[in-house]
């Protein structure tokens, strides 16, 4: 308990050093906004509509301190501000129609890529020499380091071009109307396919080989050993002794790769037409976008701390010794 | 193994997903676009914010303008007014608005709302992008008329004014803050008015069963699909999910058209602005015309269109005019223009007259000594100028200038060659009814900037007083052979200072698919502009095209 009180003040100090570092980090990327401005209108435009422009965008020349605190009671009240690349939508609402989007896929992505690969893991260096264990982390680790956006342009033309088995984009059919029914699951289903497997496909490498080689240590323990002579079942032994224990740097890492699942992935998004935080991220750098990005930012942050959060409770079951420090 | 049993399971699970998918198909009369490029979209159909992310059919289906210009023609079409007249030497500008025209909520359109908007402008100047307002003095309505007062004369302007969308007035009065207004129900004249559905990814808007052009629109309604970048746009041809687009594709002959030849169509007509490469004209040695020209007769242009345009254009001649202002050309200015013709030999003779003798290593020298070195700037994105740079930059290492292609990100080039911090640019160039503001921008003294001060045209900072008083004239020219001579004369000026080198007329994308819908302009009925790029003409094209 002692020791969740203490975390819990960490994450106190982490998430106001997130929303600090939120406002900090737009403001000291290279460029301008204004500049931005001008760029975009290819340099068509005079001073008073620049001007103009300036005020209704909500840009200001105030001093970065004032800035923060006018900044800080916004958040307070909830208020992310209106975005510029997507002028007049407010932030809030921009970052929240694609929040649910990324949330489903990557975080459906990373926990599928996390199961698959540590139970693979597990099950190679439990057969550690036989033929699972030395075909299939070579062959994972080979596709994982293929570049992703060719692997992810390969699956949309074959699996939704040529042989048109899957959708070649959007989360949804265009002719349902989102809501609880088959129609509108089965079709999110069908458009989440081929983009959270192409994510699996390129990370369930990683996981099954850092399960497997921290598992080979374990099952070299004398507990394991023990079990072994007290003649429990292979099967108890290899779930509940041996990658029990060997799961937990997976686990950080997974807790980790969680909180990230909210930046989005990129190139998913672009590849299959998916809506989704990374699109929103990269089109906010390159308008400068500063209260979008600010938005951006400051789910992330918050999604990784809490993420932790998360995990340090799973250590606490997963680790007894953790309980009674 | 035990594993076994719920990987195939999942397996077999996603393949009776993928098999049962249909392919996505609009109800029949629904004309499926994309012109924007993004992921997602918000909703937005403010007409006057052009700041702010509005959605493409805000200016090219909802709200009209009064008068179109059809750049392919070379004519003004009357749209919501049925004429216009300059009168009083110029100073003022009247427009017949026309009778019977209604907006979608059937309130009657007149002259009333034609004021309103403009008077909208002058209160909001974030939404006067186009500085109207500087050479508007007044604007009232004189019974169907609406009676415009300029400042002084200025033919030129008539453009903007003409093509300003207008909306309406009892809508738009009580709108507290239009330049932050995002508009959701839009009401206007156009031929399609109304949004019925409405995602991130997608959303139809439906005709305007009120629309002035009886029996207009054929379309039933018009679909948007999100696609973010181009390689989604082609495959979304390629399957015959989009009906119209405006998309960069390379080899498109091969790639779309010979897919389905009967059905797959793109045209690609030269009237976007030309492209050129802009040297400054404030650093040693390019104040020297014959630096310039030599430069110029460096460049392969027969190679840039063939391989970097994938044969899309052809090289520019040397008066800069793309076939916009095809009406326009002087086929003398056109022959006297000799410096674009590549020739390396010449290049390198007229290097030696301008003082610039070839030192060690070959690399000419400057009168300081100092070897001739630049970097051509293009933004990195636009992968068919990169391609043209190298090209350049090769043909200029050949007569002994150090050239190297330096992309930037978008932003970072325009901030270069808008402060004048450049040696060597590829840049865009003026687009508009006539050659007027093109030449203002490539030699006008006034549109001159000091170095290191932001500029929206003339980044080579170059002013000739000859090319003034032309330009002056062309503001009070109000028949067309006077216009014309003066542009002929504006040519040969051109010609002989060569203020910045033309590459090539710059190609407008457009691709459609005929298998549902018939009417699109192409090159045997060249009606319009295909391109969705172009506001407000596609009102010209969205009011012809006809389901099958």
């Amino acid at each position: 308990m002692k020791y969740l009180l203490r975390r819990l003040g960490f994450y106190a100090l982490a998430a106001w050093a997130s929303v600090t570092l939120a406002f900090a980090i737009p403001r000291l990327m290279p460029g301008d906004p204004a500049v931005a401005m001008f760029a975009r209108f290819r340099g068509k435009l005079t001073p008073e509509a620049m001007e103009a422009l300036r005020a209704a965008f909500g840009f200001n020349d105030a001093p970065t301190w004032s800035q923060y605190l006018g900044y800080l009671g916004h958040l307070a009240r909830g208020d992310l501000g209106i975005s510029i690349s997507q002028f007049p939508a407010p932030v809030g609402s921009v970052i929240a129609g694609a929040l649910v989007w990324t949330l489903f896929l990557t975080g459906l992505a990373v926990v599928i890529s996390f199961t698959l690969g540590t139970l693979l893991g597990m099950v190679a260096a439990w057969r550690r020499g036989r033929w699972f264990d030395s075909a299939l982390p070579p062959l994972l680790t080979f596709v994982g380091a293929l570049p992703y956006f060719w692997l992810a342009m390969l699956a949309l033309f074959v699996g939704g071009f040529t042989l048109g088995w899957f959708p070649t984009g959007h989360a949804y059919d265009d002719n349902v109307t989102p809501g609880f029914t088959g129609a509108f699951v089965g079709s999110v289903a069908r458009h989440a396919v081929l983009p959270a497997a192409t994510i699996v496909v390129a990370t369930v490498g990683g996981w099954m080989l850092g399960m497997r080689n921290t598992m080979m240590r374990t099952l070299g323990e004398d507990y394991v050993l023990l079990a072994r002579a007290k003649g429990l079942s292979p099967a108890r032994i290899m779930v509940r002794y041996a990658a029990r224990n060997a799961a937990v740097p997976n686990l950080t890492g997974f807790g980790m790769e969680l909180g990230f699942v909210l930046s989005g992935s990129l190139l998913t998004e672009i590849v299959f037409s998916y809506p989704g935080q990374g699109y929103l991220l990269i089109r906010a750098v390159q308008s400068l976008d500063y209260p979008l990005l600010q938005g951006l930012f400051l789910t992330v942050t918050l999604a990784v701390l809490g993420a932790n959060w998360l995990v340090d409770l799973v250590y606490v079951w997963l680790d007894p010794r953790m309980r009674r420090s | 193994m035990r594993l076994r049993g719920p990987v195939a399971t999942s397996v077999l699970c996603a393949l009776a997903l993928g098999c049962a998918s249909p392919r996505e198909r609009p109800a029949p009369g629904v004309l499926t676009i994309t012109e924007e490029q993004s992921a997602t979209f918000i909703r937005n159909f403010n007409p006057l914010q052009y700041a702010g992310d509005v959605r493409w059919p805000a200016r090219h289906a909802m709200y009209e303008p009064l008068i179109i210009y059809n750049p392919l023609a070379g004519t003004y079409v009357p749209w919501l007014a049925e004429s216009y007249r300059f009168a009083d030497g110029g100073r003022e500008l009247r427009f017949t608005v026309r009778r019977g025209a209604r907006w979608s909520d059937g309130r009657p359109f007149g002259p009333g709302d034609v004021v309103f908007t403009f008077k909208l402008l002058s209160r909001w100047k974030a939404l006067d992008v186009h500085t109207l307002w500087k050479h508007l003095a007044s604007i009232e309505a004189d019974g169907q008329d609406v009676l415009i007062r300029l400042g002084r004369p200025h033919m030129p302007v008539l453009d903007a004014i003409a093509q300003q969308p207008i909306v309406p007035e009892h809508i738009w009065i009580n709108v507290p803050d239009p330049s932050t207004f995002a508009n959701e129900e839009p009401v206007a004249t156009g031929p399609f008015t109304r949004v019925t559905s409405f995602r991130n990814q997608v959303y139809e808007v439906e005709r305007n069963p009120l629309y002035w052009q009886a029996g207009l629109p054929k379309v039933k309604a018009l679909r948007f699909r999100a696609y973010p970048a181009n390689e989604q746009v082609m495959l979304a041809l390629l399957g015959d999910e989009l009906d119209w687009a405006g998309a960069f594709i390379p080899a498109v002959d091969r790639i779309f058209v010979r897919r389905n030849p009967a059905h797959h169509h793109r045209w690609f007509p030269l009237i976007d602005a030309t492209v050129f490469l802009y040297a400054n004209t404030r650093r040693k040695p390019l104040d020297d015309v014959r630096v310039r020209k030599a430069l110029s007769m460096a460049i392969d242009r027969e190679l840039i269109a063939k391989v970097a345009l994938h044969g899309y254009t052809r090289p520019s001649d040397a008066t800069g005019l793309s076939d916009a202002y095809a009406r326009f050309r002087d086929p003398t200015a056109v022959a006297r223009g000799d410096w674009v013709a590549f020739d390396l030999e010449r290049a390198g003779r007229l290097l030696d007259e301008a003082g610039l003798p070839r030192g060690p290593g070959g690399v000419r020298q400057g009168a300081d000594g100092k070897p001739l070195s630049f970097a051509v700037l293009t933004p990195a994105g636009y992968s068919d100028w990169v391609a043209a740079a190298q090209i350049i930059a090769r043909g200029l290492r050949q007569v002994g200038v150090d050239a190297a292609v330096r992309a930037s990100e978008y932003q970072a080039w325009f901030e270069q060659i808008s402060n004048g911090d450049f040696g060597l640019a590829v840049g865009w160039s003026e687009a508009a009814a006539t050659p007027y503001s093109l030449y203002r921008a490539m030699m006008s003294t006034g549109s001159v900037l000091p170095l290191g001060e932001p500029s929206g045209e003339n980044w080579h900072r170059f002013g000739l007083p000859a090319a003034d008083s032309l330009l002056a004239k062309l503001e009070l020219a109000t028949d067309p052979e006077e216009e014309k001579r003066l542009f002929s004369a504006l040519q040969h000026l051109f010609v002989e200072h060569a203020p910045a080198i033309p590459l090539f007329p710059g190609p407008l994308w457009g691709e459609f698919n005929s298998s549902r819908f018939t009417g699109f302009p192409n090159a045997q009925d060249p009606y319009a502009p295909l391109s969705p790029h172009l506001e407000p003409q596609s009102l010209l094209v969205l009011t012809r095209v006809a389901p099958r």
